[in-house]
């Protein structure tokens, strides 16, 4: 079943394309040369696809003349930051024109007073909190890849990150949008106050993935930095033991601001290639950090150790110095990039479950890799259920061995929703999971999406081919229909 | 007499809505009827109430999370979570009276979204009613989601007019362990709002900062909560703010009784007219102390954690109107908003409740006619209309 907006019109290609962004825009500011093109293809997921031309806008008024122009001439676009996005968000899978941010990534004005910051879409996510910092103030979003991803990115993909379990996502720190509809119109919602009269259209916006328009500028709140902070780290015998110490944690009335879990093989992977200092004899690892006023944290800290402990942790080390807890986490931030070390490709999955079904949903995830013969590492994070399997394989199998990836991925996903959870909790559903969405969604549900998709884009042009499935892709997913709690 | 229709459970309420659909029979939607003055809107045919969609349905305290109906009354909630060591951090006028489905379409807070955030942050999945006669839900039961839209935001703060909201999921948390507030009695609006500010610029994180200005007198509630020695901390650097401009400081342990009568300001102010306005942080002390200037004015209660400033006006109509239209546009110069939400009945014809339509206007107006596109739900409710 498609809930899509109409089909999209064929549309200008081509010389004919060519033709009219070089007349709209200077020539530095259009790529069309199949050189250039090429770096557009990708981005952190594995699907490709080839735009047909890539435009880099300078400001609002280049992103309105380029998207009026697709507009009247019916070609789908596709905005891009910086290419991190594992959901494929960023790539053209109908063609037409990609829209970079790289040139629109200025911080257009720090106001601590109001405790805001105005900046471009394409502004890289830690370059916001580096620049605030010496005025004690931080972004909180801080997803793994917050060296390169672009907060404009964070706001289509709603991100997240180790420290969401306190303290939210992109969408509980983001007051107002500057948005570029696809019939070329600015509109502005919210802006520096928390509220403003009539539906609350910025977080109805954020988590979009570029299907609803695109955000030219943003409007974010700063927070003040924690005076302190305690990072622990606990080893476990199990993964079991290590996820009944997350609930047991949550139980006793503790939130911690980060409660990351690692396995044996992501730890393998971790120390081979940052050297974090995890034990490679443990069978789990938890990363937690408590934060805030110097109050109060040594107290949680105990408590926190005293629980890990009565649940099995054999090993507890707390970071004494800055640097043992940038090496902590560096540990955690750059574990995706470690896996490497054990396998040409990995496939990540990004299902989210209540934590108390942790232990379950592990023993499930390591029951499927054993039946499809594909060994899967967990690096996820514990606190919010948010978990990250990673699937290993070899790459060199084929489209039989992909498949065998995909399936296995979706037993996972489909054992995440049965268990009341989501498919994707922060990487986005993009063109990777579109097809997926019939088994958390009813087909009620979906209608009820595709009115907001009609309603903010009427022509169908904003990022096609994603987030809802496709007829023509998603014809071989033939789920039936499903409630989400039934 | 007014129908009331009155489902029993979400698939009566939306076969209810579809059949008022193609009789096309306006709706008021009503919870605890605590916050009815909202908006222009005049009679309807008929009034559909949740209060029979009422209930828990699930609580799992180590998930942190709470499914409930959408006619359950908050204080039931809050109860039931009470029982379990937690609570839904939310702090709306009239918590006693009103229902969740309510608190959520009316996008209601209270003091404590400086510290917890509001519904909008709370809330992580939702069931509507439609006026199709489908049910839809968003979001889902985990405190993160990212799959489709976040239709969550969309239905919070819609006032019923995009459909019935008749389940719910929201993050819950544990119980503080300490509570304490701290009111300091102050010369002016300047002392109290630079306190208040100061505060906010440390990671205490306090769950309340009020600024109350009532006939010349000015006063900060500060509350705090938490593992004890961060609540002391937090009134030991009150106690020390206050004292560097002279300020009385009484210490208490009641902060729902403090902070109850202003949080409710608006469902006391039967007569004149409430101002509320959304203005950025930084511009909330010279709003209220602009406010308390004017002429009609009685009472501005002002949450400085969150720029959310109430003015209650009153005495003789003109200038009741002059007064509140003066406020709405001194909002709109510091790039906030404002509108009249509450005005005594006789006022209701010469002081619309949303004075003009927010940017963004067509956008809103082209999803309110994607969700009732017969026009049903809550004619002249919102901002849109």
């Amino acid at each position: 079943m498609s809930v899509a907006a109409g089909p999209v019109r064929a549309g200008l290609r081509g010389r004919d394309l060519a033709r009219g962004l070089l007349a709209l825009f200077p020539a530095d500011q259009v790529l069309l040369q199949h050189d250039d093109l090429l770096l557009y293809e990708y981005d952190g997921a594995v699907d490709t696809a080839m735009p047909d031309a890539v435009v880099l806008p300078h400001d609002t008024g280049d992103v309105a003349k380029v998207v009026r122009f697709c507009a009247e001439h019916g070609v789908p676009i596709v905005p891009r930051g910086a290419g991190t996005g594992l959901s494929g968000g960023a790539i053209p899978v109908e063609g037409g024109v990609v829209l970079s941010f790289a040139r629109m990534s200025r911080i257009i004005e720090i106001d601590v007073p109001n405790q805001r910051a105005v900046v471009q879409p394409g502004l890289v996510n830690l370059h916001l909190s580096t620049a605030v910092a010496p005025h004690g103030l931080y972004f909180v979003p801080d997803p793994s890849s917050q060296k390169a991803c672009t907060i404009g990115g964070n706001v289509a993909e709603n991100s997240g990150g180790p420290h969401t379990l306190a303290y939210g996502v992109t969408t509980n720190h983001v007051t107002g949008l500057e948005v570029v509809l696809s019939d070329g119109t600015v509109q502005r919602f919210g802006g520096k106050a928390l509220e403003t009269d009539g539906y609350d259209l910025v977080g109805a916006f954020i988590g979009s993935e570029g299907t609803l328009g695109i955000v030219t500028e943003i409007t974010v709140k700063l927070t003040p930095l924690p005076e302190d902070k305690r990072t622990i780290l606990a080893a476990f015998h199990t993964m079991d033991d290590a996820s009944d110490a997350v609930s047991a944690i949550i139980a006793a009335g503790v939130v911690p601001s980060a409660m990351e879990m690692m396995d044996a093989l992501a730890t393998e992977a971790v120390e081979a290639s940052v050297g974090a200092g995890y034990p490679l004899d443990a069978g789990g690892i938890l990363l937690l950090e408590v934060d805030g006023v110097r109050e109060g944290l040594d107290d949680a800290r105990e408590r926190i150790e005293t629980i890990c402990r009565e649940r099995g942790a054999f090993l507890i080390r707390v970071a004494a110095t800055t640097l043992e807890r940038d090496r902590l986490w560096a540990g955690r931030k750059g574990a995706f990039a470690a896996m490497g070390r054990l396998s040409p490709e990995y496939y990540v999955q990004d299902g989210v479950i209540p934590r108390t079904k942790l232990p379950e949903i592990l023993r499930h995830i390591t029951a499927v890799g054993q039946r499809y013969g594909l060994r899967v590492a967990n690096v996820f994070h514990a606190g919010d259920g948010n978990l990250h399997p990673l699937i290993l394989f070899s790459g060199s199998g084929g489209e039989a061995e992909l498949e065998r990836v995909r399936a296995a991925g979706l037993e996972i996903l489909s054992a995440c929703v049965d268990a009341g959870g989501s498919i994707t909790g922060e990487h986005g559903v993009g063109m990777e999971k579109n097809c997926y969405m019939p088994i958390q969604f009813t087909p009620d549900d979906l209608a009820a999406m595709a009115r907001v998709k009609r309603a903010f884009d009427p022509t169908g042009l904003a990022n096609p081919g994603k987030l809802f499935p496709t007829p023509s892709r998603c014809r071989e997913f033939a789920f039936g229909a499903r409630k989400l709690d039934a | 007499m007014k129908a009331v229709i009155s489902p029993a459970d979400a698939g009566q309420c939306a076969r209810a809505l579809a059949d008022a659909a193609s009789a096309r029979t306006t709706l008021r939607i009503e919870g605890g009827g605590t916050k009815a003055y909202i908006g222009d809107g005049g009679a309807t045919d008929a009034v559909l109430s949740t209060r029979l969609i009422a209930g828990i349905v699930d609580h799992v305290p180590a998930d942190l999370t709470v499914t409930v109906r959408g006619g359950t009354a908050l204080s039931l909630l809050q109860r039931t979570l009470a029982a379990a060591g937690q609570f839904l951090p939310l702090d709306p006028p009239c918590a006693e009276r009103a229902t969740i489905g309510g608190v959520i379409a009316a996008n209601s807070n209270g003091f404590g979204r400086v510290r917890y955030g509001g519904v909008r942050d709370a809330l992580i999945g939702t069931t509507v009613a439609l006026t199709d006669g489908t049910l839809a839900h968003a979001g889902s039961r985990v405190v993160k989601n990212v799959a489709g839209y976040d239709l969550n935001k969309l239905f919070a703060g819609s006032l019923g007019t995009l459909g019935v909201i008749v389940e719910a999921t929201l993050k819950v948390l544990p119980l503080p362990r300490a509570t304490a507030i701290a009111e300091v009695r102050v010369a002016g609006a300047a002392d109290a709002f630079a306190i208040a500010d100061a505060l906010l610029r440390t990671p205490l994180r306090p769950t309340a900062l009020v600024v109350d200005a009532e006939g010349g007198a000015w006063r900060l509630l500060v509350a705090a909560d938490g593992e004890r020695p961060i609540v002391e901390r937090a009134m030991l650097e009150v106690a020390r703010r206050a004292e560097d401009v002279a300020g009385v400081v009484e210490r208490s342990d009641g902060s729902e009784a403090m902070l109850a009568p202003l949080r409710d300001l608006t469902s006391r102010a039967t007569n004149g007219a409430v101002v509320r306005a959304a203005v950025p942080l930084a511009a909330t002390g010279a709003y209220a102390e602009n406010a308390t200037r004017r002429e009609a004015v009685s009472r501005v209660v002002a949450d400085a954690g969150s720029g959310i400033v109430r003015v209650h006006v009153r005495g003789e109509e003109a200038g009741v109107i002059a007064a509140a239209e003066a406020l709405v546009a001194a909002a709109r110069i510091v790039g906030g908003s404002a509108h009249i939400e509450r005005r005594e009945p006789a006022l209701r014809e010469r002081l619309r409740a949303w004075p003009t339509p927010p940017p963004a206007a067509s956008l809103m107006r082209r999803l309110k006619d994607a969700f009732d596109p017969n026009a049903i739900l809550e004619p002249g409710r919102s901002a849109i209309g």
